[in-house]
């Protein structure tokens, strides 16, 4: 944890410019009419463009695409973390470290296929805490021992050497996996406490409906995929909607998983016409979308409501993200010919 | 916060002037003295408040967003709660 004063005013005015300067949904709309290569040239005219020139060389049409917005990403996230200081880049780095777990992912992953090292590194959002150095080291390494190694002292470090076990009696990387997700997710709330008023609060509360939606999205899922998995294992600890035992006997329902989402205080009617149309419809993207959408607005409002706090940066972080996705999503629904309507349907705009 | 320094500085001397006959011997703060206080307590808030958007304008600056001028404008807009201040400093005989 770093101390010293936090620089919100600072971080905030970057924040909101670089948020005004993102695509509006007339871009979006312009978009969806034009080819990989025709989004390439677009993108070339807005802040993508130094990625794209970078890039150009070595990767055209679509993956070329996916690349830049990647690099623009992380770009933007290590931004954040080098200007801010104190209490503000403790607040930041811990949402910012899910791009940790992702690497990491990707990283083990490719060492458990034996991809090349340079194959690995073109997958990676370097957005998160670990540093550069660390990230080179943990590609260059031919045993997913070594990389736990590596990672001691990261909050990471103990939940993996758990989970290590599990994996070499299994052979299967889904306790890896799992465990960086909890190391993270249970990071997240960490000595945060639970302030009742004010921006500290409101910040818990987001992170909260975060661990909240992902745990929704995760049970809808299995509900309706009918495997038979332990929800248990997917289950994250810290969010107010659902605890373990709720989700247990809910799985086994998909209409009164629904009516639980639907009778939460807190997001009951916020994502009530979300949730009628999961009713009626079997439309599973819809909902994560709306889920999605109800957290990015949120985030809006919080930012609105508490100036000098953490919240701009949160509806930045959220904001981009979407931004990439929604781009990644036309230009993937372009290359396998999806129309116009469909790939609307793909995107999450406000 | 610089104008509620301001007004207790100038509550200050308006409570001297009606203690100040009753006790012996002047007051603790001399007129001027009081005055030169609360435009120095004034100054602090300003400097305060201007702590914080200054910083914002160097961020904006650095996004490119705002022109220098308005940057400059809004920095110093504070300062006027120390004129005001100087206000202390020539009203009463």
């Amino acid at each position: 944890m770093s101390t010293g004063a936090s620089n919100p005013e600072y971080v905030n005015a970057r924040v909101r410019s670089r948020r005004a300067a993102m695509l509006s949904d007339e871009d979006y709309r312009k978009l969806i009419r034009m080819g990989p290569s025709e989004i390439a040239r677009f993108m070339e005219e807005t802040e993508y463009e130094q990625e794209i020139n970078a890039l150009g060389t070595r990767f055209s049409g679509v993956d070329l695409i996916e690349y830049a917005l990647n690099r623009n990403l992380a770009k933007h996230f290590d931004d954040l973390l080098e200007w801010s200081e104190g209490q503000l880049y403790d607040r930041i780095v811990r949402y910012l470290r899910k791009f940790d777990v992702w690497n990491l992912k990707t990283i083990v992953r490719g060492i458990y296929t034996d991809s090349d090292p340079e194959e690995i590194s073109t997958d990676l959002i370097r957005a998160g805490e670990l540093d550069d150095g660390t990230i080179d080291r943990l590609i260059e390494v031919d045993s997913i021992e070594d990389v736990i190694e590596i990672l001691d002292g990261t909050i990471f470090a103990e939940q993996l050497e758990d989970a290590y076990e599990a994996f070499e009696e299994s052979g299967a990387l889904v306790p890896l996996e799992n465990a960086l997700d909890r190391a993270f997710y249970e990071n997240l709330l960490e000595d945060l406490g639970r302030p009742r008023e004010g921006p500290e609060a409101k910040y818990v509360e987001f992170l909260e409906a975060e661990i909240d939606f992902l745990n929704a999205r995760n049970a809808l899922r299995l509900a309706r995929s009918g495997a038979d998995l332990d929800p248990a294992a997917y289950y994250i600890d810290g969010g107010v909607l659902f605890d373990e035992s709720d989700l247990n006997r809910l799985v086994g329902d998909y209409d009164a998983l629904v009516d639980h989402i639907a009778e939460n205080k807190r997001y009951g009617d916020r994502l009530s016409e979300a949730l009628d149309r999961l009713r009626d419809a079997d439309s599973l993207i819809q909902f994560e979308h709306a889920l999605d959408a109800a957290l990015l607005e949120y985030a809006d409002t919080l930012s609105s409501v508490y100036p000098t706090s953490i919240s701009p940066v949160l509806s930045f972080v959220l904001a981009k993200e979407r931004e990439v996705e929604n781009i990644r999503a036309i230009a993937r629904g372009r290359e396998v010919g999806l129309d116009e309507n469909e790939i609307e349907e793909e995107l999450v705009i406000l | 916060m610089a104008l509620a320094l301001n007004s207790f500085a100038e509550n200050a001397v308006a409570l001297q002037e009606t203690a100040a006959p009753a006790g012996n011997g002047g007051p603790m703060i001399e007129r001027g003295a009081a005055a030169a206080l609360g435009i120095g307590l004034a100054a602090i808030g300003a400097g305060y408040a201007e702590r914080a958007i200054g910083a914002s304008v160097v961020g904006a600056l650095a996004e490119d967003s705002i022109s220098p001028g308005i940057g400059i404008l809004l920095t110093v807009l504070p300062e006027t709660l120390v004129i005001f201040a100087l206000v202390a400093l020539f009203v009463g005989p």
